[in-house]
């Protein structure tokens, strides 16, 4: 295992008052070797947290992490990762070279060899064209970038990226979801936390999902994805031609080329007289068949039939409908 | 040993780019050549003047900054997030702070040997002006001017705002820049007061004495760094005059790096044990 968590929790105290907040509340989990682990969960959750104390940057109140054996926070450990911080912040008045080869003195990277991959890390992460301007003139995305190049400086086995897909426009995380697989082509494990499901679905090999300080689910998406349909999309077009709703023959036809809705049937949008046809949406349980069979006879077309699984975003929501408690992050 | 240096280069670096830094040089600059104009109203104590006001700009401008910079140096790193970067990374909580440390004191050393070119050159220029006879006498008089007493002078002043910058670290380590820059400035202005303090607490003894006697003992005595003017040994020294020796240089050097590191080592203390939320 590369990165291993058993029972690690913080409560935190604020205030005059030294409330107690339980950010997190006892968190189990292990990270193979090679592997992109999704690290999941709503706002607030206590993802950073959790993250915090596997870099030594928080002290866990209660259980303990490792890192390729080592403990958390050891030199030993942190020689083998990475880690970019959420929304991470730099010296503003360093320049994309300066800052890399001081990350680079940080991780006893040889002078000749921190020149060499300050070069290679700003080439692969796009930032050529701003070698020489100063980090405060970089936007959003750009510091993203030279965030990751600062996390690779010290060749890392375990790369830990904190919402690295945040602010970032389409083309800025398709890039950085790229990086995040040629990092797992080359045998770096990589972990990273996020709300952005669409990614976790296109690069993670497991997830885990916290809610509330606690973990609910941890394995492969297709695992943790139920199989079981829920629900039956079907798109339908009066028949009587390509799209022509205007048509005579249409027009004979509309108000009678759909059979009566079966119960809980909804239309989501559309008539089938229009262009686009009549899009409904039939739950679970229903006769799709002989639905589309009465349909057919009474001359409508069948445009689409999709059956909708769970989605990771369906996942997400009923693990995060079921939280419990005050589980924010101060 | 190469993560304290990167850690101290940075510090200084950012030291280097901060246009306050500038400004406040600037000034104290021009508190020193300003003398030369001071020097102009004083009749046959051009020197004497430009002296004393140049080494008062440099230890006022010093302290200053080292206050300035001491009290921003970790808040700033916390504020800016930028410590989340860089403590992940395989440098030890005590290393970050000791670099830190070390690259305030390179930019301090820095500005404090800019601060005495400025006055030696000012003390020149008036040497010049001032000196009679032929181009030989003029020599002279130059040389006179920078004597023995103002390299040593600016060392005390090192060693002076080396503590300074410790103690405002230790405080912002656990408080706001404004709280540690008020702490800092009280620390430095009793401290220069502490042979006075210990004398008020013989005369006066009891529990106040023996309060106001632990408070000197306490406090580092930032008065051992401006000697000109006391009785040292048995000699009254004064930079316009016999000036301290070399065993005095060392004793205050030895006394001002040991409070230093246990100033340091407090505030190393706090910072190791502190919760990066």
């Amino acid at each position: 295992m590369v990165l291993r968590a058993e029972d690690l929790a913080k409560t935190f105290r604020l205030g005059f008052w030294r409330r107690r907040v339980e950010a997190v509340r006892g968190i189990s989990f292990a990270v193979r070797r090679g592997e992109i682990f999704g690290f999941l969960g709503p706002n607030g959750a206590g993802k950073t947290t959790t993250m915090k104390m596997m870099m030594g940057l928080i002290f866990p109140t209660r259980g303990r992490a490792e890192v390729l054996g080592h403990p958390v926070g050891s030199r030993a450990a942190k020689r083998r990762l990475g880690y970019l911080p959420e929304t991470p912040y730099f010296y503003e008045y360093l320049t994309p070279e300066e800052f890399l080869d001081f990350a680079g003195a940080l991780c006893d990277v040889p002078h000749p060899e921190r020149r060499r991959r300050a070069d290679r890390l700003i080439g692969r992460v796009g930032l050529e064209h701003a070698r020489g301007r100063p980090l405060r003139k970089f936007s959003k995305g750009m510091l993203q970038r030279i965030g990751i190049a600062q996390a690779l400086m010290g060749d890392p086995e375990l790369v830990v990226l904190d919402e690295p897909m945040t602010g970032l426009d389409p083309i800025g995380r398709k890039e950085i979801r790229d990086l995040i697989l040629e990092l797992r082509a080359e045998g770096k494990t990589v972990f990273f936390s996020t709300h952005i499901l669409p990614d976790v679905e296109t690069t993670c090999d497991r997830v885990a999902i916290v809610v509330a300080g606690r973990l609910r689910n941890v394995g492969p998406l297709s695992e943790l994805l139920s199989a079981r349909l829920l629900a039956t999309e079907v798109v339908l077009r009066s028949g009587g031609g390509e799209g022509s709703s205007t048509s005579a023959s249409a027009s004979a036809q509309r108000g009678s080329g759909l059979p009566p809705l079966p119960e809980g049937t909804r239309r989501l949008s559309g008539t089938e007289g229009a262009p686009g046809g009549v899009v409904l949406e039939m739950p679970a349980g229903i006769d799709v068949d002989r639905f589309l069979g009465a349909a057919l006879a009474r001359g409508a077309n069948i445009v689409s039939v999709t059956p909708r699984r769970e989605s990771l975003e369906d996942l997400f929501v009923r693990e995060a409908g079921a939280r419990e408690g005050p589980g924010a992050s101060p | 040993m190469s993560r304290i240096l990167a850690v101290a280069r940075n510090t200084f670096r950012e030291a280097v780019r901060n246009k306050v830094m500038y400004s406040l040089m600037l000034f104290a600059m021009i508190l020193i050549v300003s003398a030369l104009a001071l020097g102009e109203l004083s009749v046959h104590e051009e020197r004497r003047m430009i002296r004393d006001v140049g080494l008062f700009g440099i230890d006022a401008f010093s302290v200053l900054i080292a206050i300035f910079v001491g009290v921003n140096l970790l808040y700033k790193e916390l504020s800016l997030k930028t410590v989340y970067t860089i403590l992940p990374k395989p440098i030890a909580r005590w290393e970050f702070v000791l670099g830190k440390w070390l690259g305030v004191m390179a930019t301090l050393v820095v500005q404090i040997v800019v601060m005495g070119a400025v006055l030696a050159l000012t003390l020149l220029v008036a040497g010049r002006d001032t000196g009679g006879g032929g181009p030989t006498d003029h020599g002279s008089d130059a040389l006179q001017a920078v004597d023995a007493a103002l390299p040593k002078a600016l060392w005390l002043f090192l060693m002076n705002v080396t503590i300074v910058t410790s103690v405002a670290m230790f405080f912002s380590s656990f408080t706001s820049p404004f709280l540690s820059g008020l702490f800092t400035l009280g620390i430095f202005v009793v401290g220069r007061q502490v042979p006075d303090l210990q004398q008020l607490a013989g005369h006066l003894g009891g529990g106040i004495g023996q309060l106001l006697g632990f408070t000197a003992r306490v406090l580092p005595n930032l008065h051992l760094f401006t000697p000109s003017g006391t009785i040292v040994g048995a000699e009254r020294v004064s930079v316009h005059g016999q000036f301290v020796g070399p065993a005095y240089l060392g004793n205050v050097t030895v006394y001002a790096l040991c409070y230093s590191a246990l100033v340091l080592g407090l505030a190393v203390l706090i910072f190791r044990r502190k919760d990066f939320v």
